[in-house]
């Protein structure tokens, strides 16, 4: 983030006016949400004494949970996998996109102040709190797959690319919902009581703890519905070699993503005025 | 140079649409120290707010040339959860500033000692508006838009205030609002009267006196 607004302008010398005032634009945009970033980072994780410690603790005691409840029910996951590769492959990706969710769909109201900056655009608000969300949670992933892989003496990742890619679509799913929670709750704040009770069912339907595979016939058909789902059984997928699930789309992922974005962004400008 | 065509700006309070600020056209050119005055509830605050682009108007154009502060007030700006020095950091950031030398500057200017370490929402509005003022005139604007900020603390701290602006004359000038004729008469070479949601620009802030005496 060193570049000075003078030396970009330098380096884009032949290009036409145009495209350098895009790129200008385009970095002033990136110092904007870096600085959000690092604000974001000291309010969230400043304040405590072992700070980022903090964001290990509530996956880790959910995931050490479920563990404890496999343990004493003798039930093995699904095709061999290792209890807590199969939860953390389960929960992280969850946890990412409700996340997302609800840091994105709070960004505008919390951090109004932030807004009397004309630079500061509601979007980056967002932006800033969705990517402190989904990198803190990845560290909180990929730190756990090291103890368990550590532990179990065994790696059986598949493709580490799909893996992040499962991660990096949990976040742009709940980025993208929580964009149109932000919306309506501007022109509606009650609808923010509402939020919980309607994003509940996904924490039993996601496949955090099942693989869609053990449910039959019709409830599963129902069950693909729920975009997280998919997410789920993609990251597990890309982790466990042994696992392959026929049942994920990504594809199906990405039409909701762009849905959920364009139904976000078009009330976004709507609803701009009343902030 | 910043320049207001057809500005209209209401706000719907309880069913009532009260009109701020009906077509607005004003032209503040570029090294003309501006003051702005208007009674209470005139609508000075939304108009410099629309100038600094905090807020949009309902119709109209803003166009703005060259650097332009945030509007220093008392208000807005600073999230009260965050001490006024990480306040400042974060400000430096987005307007692409050395970090370490606006907070120093800003913390010796403000001259608020330990509460500058202190969480925001712990201040007086007097430490808010000299902490505002302070960054403010940490960073190279070519045009700052003032809040009454002015108005605050003692006559020292007024002092140091005219001393800064009388130093950047050449490069920056001053957009200013207030009901007090004092400060503007202080601060600016002309002066313009917002009333009934229209602005006038008087030559002299004499003929400008008489007539908001008259108001």
């Amino acid at each position: 983030m060193g570049l000075r607004p003078g030396r970009i302008a330098e380096y884009n010398k032949p290009m036409n006016s145009a495209v350098r005032e895009l790129t200008k634009g385009f970095f002033a945009q990136l110092h904007v949400i870096h600085a959000l970033i690092l604000r974001e980072t000291r309010s969230r994780f400043g304040k405590y004494n072992l700070g980022y410690i903090w964001a290990f603790v509530s996956p880790l005691s959910t995931i050490a949970l479920f563990w404890g409840m496999f343990a004493i029910g003798k039930r093995a996951p699904h095709a061999g996998m290792d209890p807590i590769g199969f939860l953390s492959t389960g929960f992280l990706p969850y946890y990412i996109f409700t996340g997302c969710q609800a840091k994105a769909g709070a960004a505008v109201q919390s951090n109004k102040a932030l807004l009397y900056y004309p630079q500061v655009h509601p979007l980056d608000l967002v932006a800033a709190r969705a990517i402190l969300e989904t990198v803190t949670l990845t560290i909180v992933f990929f730190f756990l797959m090291l103890l368990n892989t550590i532990y179990t003496q065994h790696l059986p990742l598949e493709s580490s690319l799909q893996t992040l890619s499962g991660l990096g679509l949990a976040a742009l799913l709940g980025t993208s919902l929580g964009l149109v929670f932000c919306a309506i709750k501007i022109e509606f704040p009650t609808f923010d009581h509402l939020i919980g009770p309607l994003m509940r069912p996904l924490f039993w339907t996601s496949g955090l703890f099942f693989s869609v595979s053990e449910i039959p016939g019709w409830t599963r058909d129902l069950l693909l519905w729920n975009p997280v789902l998919h997410i789920v059984e993609f990251t597990r997928d890309g982790w466990f070699r042994n696992y392959d699930s026929p049942y994920h789309s990504y594809e199906y992922v990405l039409l909701w993503i762009l849905g959920l974005g364009f139904v976000g962004l078009f009330l976004e400008k709507l609803t701009r005025r009343k902030i | 140079m910043i320049e207001l065509r057809h500005i209209y700006k209401s706000y719907n309070v309880n069913g009532n649409i009260n009109h701020v600020l009906n077509d607005i056209n004003i032209t503040f050119p570029t090294g003309v120290n501006m003051g702005i005055l208007g009674l209470n509830g005139a609508g000075k605050s939304t108009m410099l707010r629309i100038m600094g682009g905090v807020e949009m108007p309902d119709e109209g154009r803003v166009i703005r040339q060259g650097r332009i502060s945030w509007p220093i007030g008392f208000s807005g700006g600073f999230a009260g959860i965050l001490s006024g020095e990480e306040n400042c950091r974060f400000v430096a950031r987005i307007y692409n500033e050395d970090v370490d030398r606006v907070v120093g500057f800003a913390q010796d200017f403000a001259e608020i000692g330990k509460h500058f370490f202190n969480p925001v929402n712990t201040y007086s509005s007097g430490m808010k508006a000299r902490l505002a003022f302070g960054l403010s005139m940490a960073i190279d604007f070519n045009v700052y838009l003032v809040d009454e900020v002015t108005a605050v603390g003692d006559n020292v701290f007024k002092k140091k205030c005219k001393r800064v602006f009388d130093d950047r004359r050449d490069h920056s000038s001053i957009i200013m609002v207030s009901h007090s004729m004092k400060t503007i008469e202080q601060y600016c070479d002309k002066c313009a009267i917002l009333t009934k949601g229209s602005i006038h620009i008087f030559d002299s802030i004499k003929e400008a006196e008489r007539i908001y005496k008259a108001l």
